[in-house]
């Protein structure tokens, strides 16, 4: 794991200003994701772990501190800037899957290609793959609001994937979903990573986390565990007493 | 790169207009509906105004009409640079119609008995010329209506050697080639040449008159000074397309400046339509644009996706207008129009809304750009918490779904105050349109208050005035004749003359409505309308200096009078202020009948008596398109109040969708949650309406006398709508938006409502 790596956050801060009170939700954190890596954040409500994730693929704007993505300096980007950035270069999966509700499956997936700048044709094929993969071919015809809850995050996943991005940030991809499908999904992002995918992935439950190569664990705004899993004990279905001892 | 942008936000933007199929129509028949009442109002008000050109179109008129001694030389004129095609030469002779002891001018032109190719009569009325019978001729339609002929009647005519002949009238005809009659004399008569020898049989004292029909009615001068050079000395005369126009035109300033009122509100009410519409397009959908800006979607891509989007829906209204427009014109309206839009009028619509559309469309889409991406980001809850009024509601016992409706109307002011707007805005134009409809009542009601307190004014003709008077006072349905006098009067420091009207008095003055001062009561004093106050720059008080029928007078202005002549350039003084040889006699007497006299049966009466009679033409018949006009607007505003509320339920339901889940787990049964969605509804557009219906009553008649003023009228004119058109206006508004929002309830209290956010 070495090279230029996929994120860099320098001494990050986010301050939000509620009814004029400022109100620290990420105070200055450090951390690095080398290519190849999987990175689950951890910790509980409130922690700032969602808004340091939106803040690396620059959905929310940093208050101070540096962002480097695949060794380019991000945070000074205006909003385009981050915008032409993500689409090449940033995959997001949310916890409501967010598909756009008038547009088909297909539709869905082959946005992000289209918008990357790949002809419709190239997107189309790109979406066959990626949908086969996921086993969701017979799906491609149907609206969002006829898929299941699972269904659905393979769509979105699908459609992070979509422009082969070098980074794939995942907000409480399971947050919604119950214990069968949270499985499924988790073994097409284990799968994903296997193939050499960067995952940052946000997370409160235990087990998702323990998919990952490391675990980050934040507690209001600062980073105050940070420690790679050991290969033997990332195994899936793990009980809750192992990550008990994880954590411990 | 550009393409492929196209392609993601064009798929996003078929996506979203396929969701909305029925949304979209709505918006497109909206700015189509305005397009096409703007369109037909302009052609009405075109038409209308200048019958000219329709008339001339339709009987493929010539533009140039030269009068020679003896027949021309058609070749040479054909053959002149920019002449497309020559009508006649046609003989013409002047004769004279004598009607109940009256002698009238009237000219005999020789025409085909098979209709010519140019310069075509249009028949209205009876049947054309018949060679198997030479008595019958066709004539001018608005000199046979002053002179009370219809097909049938018989009329003689006097040679001017003095023979008389009993002609028939065949039938009633118009032409683009013949001013209207009085303002173009002599009248005129087709008929056959065989009649015409009859009437006059001597050759010299006949003219013929060609009509020369031009590629370019811009080259009229130059053609005529060839004409006249080709011709050498033949011609004695020359008219030309310009005067004929001008002896058809009406002033059409007052209809014109209202005309400009209503479109200005209907493009005010269609932008606001199409904002509104995009508006909450936009703001239901925060969640999908955040979710493309997530994608990489730029801030830019998202505003030009959206203006795309609605600006699209827009300009195809537009389109769809001008189409559905000229149809109209073309078939439900071909009687009354020939000609479609000028292209000026045309263009100027079709950008001016396009404009409209962009910058309606502009702010939304500018809104939705903003979107912060983050798709997570929660709709902030409804805020808010249940009021005193509601907490006594509740006290009483009121039923629970009235107190909750009420409450969600008012928590969250800024979508309660559009919903509002987007009712009173459309409401308050409805009531402005019903206020021009009152004040068309009133003139047709009460002409005194316009100026006509006289209906018919009678001419001497051959008799003397005083036997005029006592004739037309011996009539019972007469009450008052006033003498009056009109004269061309050179105003100070301009180089031409407007009207002064001597009219009734000193001591005893013509009913003329004042607005302001007062009626003149002395010798030197004067009333005037705002257009001459205005073009003399001079306030009531004043004193001018004026040459009326070549005596310079000076008048004290006391009072200005509501004036629908001429602009409001009219000067109105008693008949002694006068110097004697313009006063006496009097040229005509202005009638002021009974109260409930029909003027049409008097002035029958009168013409049997042997009195020339003319009937003022009531301002309100002059105006009636402008009815047309009202009434369309009223539909096109009544659709957009309707989108306006459409959107406004639809960002209500999306506001109040997980209430309303919390509110059946309460235990509120569908029937309630109905009642409360359809309560909600129901206040916010109570309100709108009466707010629109209030200040539209109270802008309409200040609204319109500022038209009047400006139109030289005057102000004074504005009525309010009759409280009976404002109830009946604020009922049915309210009425047919409590059916629009129970269909939304209905689905909405009947819906399996998930309590989790999608």
């Amino acid at each position: 794991m070495t090279g230029t790596p996929v994120v860099r956050a320098v001494n990050l801060v986010k301050i939000y200003q509620t009814g004029g009170l400022p109100v620290p939700a990420v105070r200055g954190v450090d951390l690095t994701v080398q290519p190849g890596e999987f990175v689950a954040i951890m910790g509980p409500s409130g922690s700032g772990k969602s808004t340091l994730v939106h803040m690396l693929g620059g959905l929310d704007v940093r208050t101070s501190g540096e962002i480097w993505l695949d060794g380019k300096r991000a945070d000074t980007l205006s909003e385009s800037g981050w915008a032409v950035l993500r689409r090449q270069k940033v995959g997001f999966v949310f916890q409501f899957f967010n598909l756009v509700a008038n547009m088909t499956v297909a539709d869905n997936v082959e946005l992000p290609a289209l918008l990357g700048g790949a002809s419709p044709k190239h997107a189309r094929e790109r979406r066959e793959y990626l949908l086969g993969e996921l086993s969701l071919t017979d799906r491609a015809g149907a609206s969002p609001a006829q898929l299941s809850g699972g269904e659905q995050q393979r769509v979105a996943l699908a459609r992070a994937l979509a422009n082969q991005p070098r980074l794939l940030l995942a907000d409480e991809p399971t947050g919604n979903l119950d214990s069968r499908n949270t499985r499924d999904v988790l073994r097409l992002l284990g799968r994903v990573h296997g193939q050499g995918q960067t995952i940052v992935l946000v997370t409160h439950d235990a087990r998702v986390a323990s998919m990952a190569d490391r675990v980050v664990s934040l507690l209001d705004g600062q980073i105050v565990d940070d420690g790679a899993i050991g290969r033997t004990r990332r195994r899936p279905g793990g009980t809750a007493g192992d990550v008990v001892e994880l954590r411990g | 790169m550009t393409g492929a942008w196209h392609g993601a936000a064009g798929r996003w933007v078929r996506a979203d207009l396929r969701a909305r199929r029925g949304q979209a129509a709505l918006t497109i028949m909206a700015v189509a509906g305005i397009v096409t009442a703007l369109i037909v109002a302009a052609t009405l008000l075109e038409d209308g105004t200048n019958p000219w050109r329709g008339l001339f179109e339709r009987s493929h008129g010539a533009h140039i009409w030269l009068h020679t001694k003896d027949v021309p030389d058609v070749t040479a004129l054909r053959a002149l640079n920019g002449v497309t095609d020559v009508a006649g030469p046609y003989r013409s002779a002047p004769a004279t119609l004598v009607d109940h002891g009256r002698r009238v001018p009237i000219a005999l032109q020789e025409t085909p008995a098979a209709f010519p190719p140019v310069a075509r009569p249009l028949l209205r009325e009876g049947r054309w010329l018949d060679a198997r019978r030479p008595d019958a001729v066709v004539v001018e339609r608005s000199f046979a209506r002053a002179l009370g002929l219809r097909p049938g009647s018989p009329f003689t005519v006097t040679g001017l050697n003095g023979a008389t002949h009993t002609l028939t009238v065949a039938g009633l005809a118009e032409s683009g080639d013949q001013g209207f009659y009085p303002e173009w004399t002599p009248g005129l008569a087709w008929t056959l040449g065989q009649t015409l020898t009859l009437v006059e049989p001597a050759q010299g004292r006949t003219e013929m008159v060609t009509g020369l029909r031009l590629a370019d009615a811009a080259t009229t001068d130059l053609v005529v000074q060839r004409a006249v050079f080709t011709l050498r000395n033949q011609v004695q005369r020359v008219s030309t397309w310009r005067e004929v126009r001008a002896s058809m035109e009406l002033d059409n300033r007052l209809l014109g400046l209202l005309l400009a009122l209503f479109g200005v509100a209907g493009l005010v009410a269609a932008a606001l339509a199409l904002a509104n519409a995009a508006g909450g397009r936009v703001l239901t959908q925060l969640r999908d644009i955040a979710t493309l800006k997530s994608l990489g979607f730029t801030r830019g891509q998202v505003t030009r996706m959206l203006v795309a989007e609605h600006g699209t829906l827009g300009l195809v209204g537009i389109v769809l207008g001008l189409v559905a427009a000229r149809l109209i014109t073309a078939t439900a309206l071909s009687e009354t129009v020939a000609v479609p839009l000028s292209p000026g009028p045309l263009a100027a619509i079709a950008a001016g809304t396009a404009a409209m559309v962009l910058v309606a469309v502009w702010l939304p889409a500018w809104r939705g750009g903003r979107t912060p991406p983050i798709p997570a980001a929660p709709a902030a809850p409804p805020r808010g918490h249940l009021s005193r009024l509601a907490r006594v509601a509740l006290l009483v016992r009121l039923p629970p779904a009235l107190v909750l409706g009420a409450r969600d109307a008012f928590t969250r002011r800024t979508p309660a105050l559009l919903t509002i707007c987007g009712v009173a805005i459309p409401m308050m134009m409805i009531t402005i349109g019903l206020g021009c409809w009152a004040t068309l009542d009133d003139f047709a009601r009460h002409p005194e208050s316009v100026g006509q307190a006289a209906a018919l004014s009678v001419r001497p003709g051959n008799l003397t005035a005083v036997e005029a008077h006592d004739r037309a006072m011996a009539d019972p349905d007469v009450v008052a004749a006033y003498p009056g006098v009109e004269l061309d009067a050179l105003v100070p420091w301009q180089t031409r003359t407007v009207r002064a009207r001597a009219l009734g008095t000193s001591t005893e003055p013509y009913p003329f409505p004042v607005a302001e001062g007062r009626m003149f009561r002395d010798a030197g004093e004067a009333v005037a309308g705002q257009g001459l106050l205005d073009l003399l720059g001079v306030r009531i008080g004043d004193r001018v200096r004026m040459t009326i029928g070549g005596t310079p007078l000076i008048v004290q202005i006391v009072g200005r009078v509501i004036e629908p002549e001429q602009d409001g350039e009219v000067l109105s003084v008693g008949i002694d202020s006068l110097a004697a040889k313009d006063a006496v006699p009097p040229q005509f007497y202005a009638l002021a009948l009974r109260s409930g006299a029909d003027p049409a049966q008097v002035r029958a009466r009168l013409q049997a008596q042997g009195l020339e009679v003319s009937q003022a033409v009531n301002p309100a018949d002059r105006l009636s398109v402008i009815r047309v006009i009202i009434v369309a607007l009223v539909v096109v505003l009544a659709l957009i109040g309707l989108a306006n509320l459409l959107t406004a339920i639809a960002l209500g339901l999306r506001d109040h969708v997980l209430d309303l889940a919390v509110l059946k787990a309460m235990g509120l049964t569908p029937r309630q949650v109905m009642a409360t969605l359809v309560t909600g509804t129901g206040l916010l557009v109570t309100a709108g309406a009466l707010l629109g219906a209030s200040a539209g009553a109270f802008w309409s008649r200040s609204l319109i006398d500022m038209e009047g003023r400006g139109s030289g009228v005057g102000a004074g004119i504005g009525r309010a709508p009759t409280p009976g058109m404002f109830a009946a206006a604020v009922l049915v508004a309210v009425g047919a938006a409590l059916l629009v929002a129970l269909i939304p309830a209905r689905r909405a209290a009947r819906a399996q409502v998930p309590v989790t956010a999608r």
